[in-house]
């Protein structure tokens, strides 16, 4: 049978359909956010940039950027890599990797909610952290009490639970690489790290910028450990834009104010989107 | 073609990845259908077919104790109301805080529940505001509420004139709880004042260093507040904290708001060092195990502390705070409204009208650890000591509305004052919160939305 373009769109209406709500919804909260709209009875008000202009002069909103921009440095480097030397030492374990690999994906099973709270028990004064810090004689640390180490130990959390997506990403990388690549290595005397550093990373690159790109959408949505962890606290110090954007528009009512963050956040994903889309396109059409 | 397809799921990437952006109308969480049965209306002068009846109840209280209060309540109002259904809506989430966004999209989509819980003031206000809610003057006469329910309470619920809200209970938010073992063997007594407070607290702090002198929990920020509040009132006075709370003080100017941030920035170091990790119910356990002295927190943390054994006169006990200059009730209202377009408005008449029952307001707060809004309910009627007192104290002393969530202030500002209270603890920069607390209080506009409160006073 032969494909016509028809079925080709037919087959792809439901795609259009989700497709054209999402973006009808941004729409509509992009109109949101030139409104002056606050408190709960919806006021669709233009009032043109009004919102990013205050939301611009907001010592918050700035504070909130940094942390994300923070979440982007701290965050996304530790888990590819870590991501990667997993996955390279698994593609050398052999039988070991059938219970390793599981094992290192179970954290991205759970929700964020549940990593939350247990990390937050974990970073407890009397916690798992402090007491061994304790037991081994050394002073006990406020981590998430503090707000100089608060984002780091939030950090921390997350690299837990996403090392796992990095590292399958890298295995299908690592798997790619033509196996007489590495035979020719070996014969010419290379050792496990010499193949890591001349074969294995070199070759990697496509599944970096998956992994990159879709860390960073990550990083740009962070909320429910912020929520759960420490609300944003001490004081705001661990506050990331979704979370400011949420309290504005639900707790304060400022929704209009709120939308203009989400239009913000936005605008950084498309940043971030744009160049990876069109790198796909170009290696698509090669 | 090729290049039209990849551009489609790049699209579709791009969609599919952007931060979630609040919708106008997010989709509320899993609620009840309530489905109407239409009756058919004869001429023939045959009574109708009875109308299946219903009640659409939507509240927070479904932690344990609030639970059980609850059911007692609907216990009463089905044993008056045989005839209507009463379908429980509750949203977990203390002081209505989850409530509030499940409601603001089921509002928005004209389908609200028959009645819904609020917390009186400015919080009440964001719904009249928002045209979502009837008066209830109706009930208010019928009930004779102007007697039997203090004069304070009435103008927590009245904008314009006309009453919103129909209160049911009434939380005490100015407690001072203590861990009665340690004082006795420190030979300490209950603080009065903030300076008393900070007395004890250093004693505490020289003569057994590993106590926390004062228990907070910070991942609640509101805790920071509560704490705040009862400096406020023992620096100033319940006339200057009603001031404040409603933007009548210039923050920049005012000698007595710098002078409560003074005392406060004193108590920070008495405080348990990890306050940023705990809950405000992790920090009430402290006081239980005697990890810490004492704890400045509302009634609902003594049923915490019983809950998990500990008992009133024996491991812990509660003081009124402060006692000078001048002993207030610092009150937070639990009340229900009449919303506008309520599916079955007959049947929220008769659940209000229930609420206002002392015999189910007096069994209710019995449960609940709150105390009847009703004065018919006496103060005998509790059965134990720290609600007796409650009890006569909002019968006897002057009562004040709490600024606990945003019932005396705006939402707006009470959410940025607690960014700015927390953030306090840890700089100790009192010029900087003092300028923060003068930039947030114009911008949230805290003077204009708190004119409903001058104007009922």
């Amino acid at each position: 049978m032969r494909y016509t373009r028809a079925h080709i769109f037919l087959f792809l209406s439901p795609l259009l359909l989700i497709v054209l709500f999402m973006y009808g919804m941004i729409a509509w909260t992009g109109y949101a956010s030139m409104t002056n709209w606050v408190g709960m009875a919806p006021s669709w008000h233009f009032n043109g940039v009004d919102n990013y202009i205050k939301l611009l002069g907001m010592g918050r909103f700035w504070d909130a950027l940094k942390n994300n921009v923070l979440w982007l440095v701290v965050f996304i480097p530790p888990t590819a890599i870590l991501g990667l030397v997993l996955a390279y030492i698994l593609d050398v374990a052999g039988w070991a990797e059938r219970i390793f690999r599981p094992v290192l994906l179970y954290p991205m099973a759970l929700s964020f909610v549940v990593t939350g709270n247990l990390w937050a028990w974990m970073y407890d004064a009397k916690g798992v952290f402090n007491m061994s810090l304790t037991g081994l004689g050394l002073k006990p640390q406020l981590w998430i009490a503090s707000p100089d180490q608060v984002l780091y130990c939030i950090i921390a959390a997350a690299i837990w639970q996403y090392t796992g997506f990095a590292m399958i990403l890298y295995v299908a990388a690592i798997r790619e690489i033509p196996v007489e690549i590495f035979e020719a290595a070996k014969v010419d005397g290379a050792n496990l790290t010499q193949l890591f550093y001349n074969i294995v990373v070199p070759n990697v690159g496509q599944a970096t910028m998956i992994v990159i790109a879709m860390l960073t959408l990550f990083s740009l949505k962070i909320f429910d450990l912020v929520w759960v962890m420490t609300f944003g606290g001490p004081g705001t110090s661990s506050e990331v834009l979704p979370f400011f954007m949420y309290v504005a528009s639900y707790r304060q009512g400022f929704v209009g104010l709120g939308s203009a963050i989400s239009m913000v956040i936005l605008l950084l994903a498309i940043l971030v989107v744009i160049p990876y889309s069109l790198w796909f396109m170009k290696r698509a059409a090669e | 073609m090729k290049k039209f397809l990849i551009l489609l799921m790049a699209a579709a990437l791009l969609a599919a990845c952007a931060a979630p952006a609040p919708t106008a109308a997010p989709p509320p969480a899993a609620i009840v259908q309530t489905v109407e049965v239409p009756v058919p209306v004869t001429v023939t002068p045959q009574p109708a077919a009875p109308v299946a009846k219903e009640l659409v109840v939507s509240h927070w209280w479904t932690a344990g104790g609030e639970r059980q209060a609850m059911d007692v309540i609907f216990e009463h109002f089905t044993a008056a109301n045989p005839d209507i259904e009463l379908l429980d809506n509750p949203v977990a989430g203390g002081g209505g805080i989850t409530l509030k966004t499940v409601l603001q999209g089921l509002l928005a989509a004209k389908a609200p529940p028959d009645t819904f819980q609020t917390l009186s003031g400015s919080e009440l206000k964001m719904y009249v505001d928002g045209k979502y809610v009837e008066p209830v003057d109706d009930i208010w006469t019928d009930r004779d509420l102007d007697t039997k329910y203090p004069e304070v309470i009435g103008s927590m619920v009245t904008f314009d004139g006309k009453h919103y809200a129909i209160p049911v209970s009434i939380h005490r938010a100015n407690w001072l709880f203590y861990n009665v073992k340690l004082f006795n063997e420190l030979g300490l007594k209950p603080p009065t004042d903030v300076d008393e407070l900070i007395a004890v607290a250093k004693t505490i702090h020289d003569k057994k260093p590993d106590v926390a002198p004062i228990a907070i929990g910070t991942r609640d920020k509101w805790t920071a507040v509560f704490l705040f509040d009862v400096v406020l009132l023992s620096v100033g006075g319940p006339d200057k904290y009603e001031q404040f709370y409603t933007g009548q003080l210039d923050p920049a100017t005012d000698p007595t708001l710098k002078t409560a941030l003074e005392k406060y920035a004193q108590l920070a170091p008495y405080l348990y060092p990890f306050h940023g990790t705990k809950t405000w119910d992790g920090a009430i356990a402290l006081l239980g195990t005697g990890e810490a002295g004492m704890m400045v927190i509302g009634d609902f943390g003594a049923a915490q502390l019983v809950n998990a054994g500990y008992k009133e006169g024996v491991d812990w006990e509660g003081a009124a705070f402060p006692t000078k200059p001048e002993e207030v009730y610092l009150m937070i209202i639990d009340c229900f409204v009449r919303p506008v377009g309520a599916p079955h408005p007959d049947s929220t008449t008769a659940w209000l009208n229930n609420l206002t029952d002392p015999e189910t307001q007096a069994e209710f707060t019995i449960i609940k650890g709150s105390i009847a809004a009703n004065l018919d309910v006496p103060a005998s009627n509790y059965p134990d000591d720290l609600h007796q007192r409650a009890s006569e104290a909002f019968q006897n002393l002057r009562v004040v509305p709490a600024s606990a969530h945003g019932a005396l202030t705006p939402q707006a500002f009470l959410s940025d004052w607690q960014d700015i209270l927390t953030r306090f603890l840890y700089t100790g920069d009192i010029q900087q919160t003092i300028s923060d607390a003068a930039t947030f209080m114009e911008s949230d506009d805290v003077a204009g939305q708190s004119a409903w409160y001058l104007a009922a006073k």
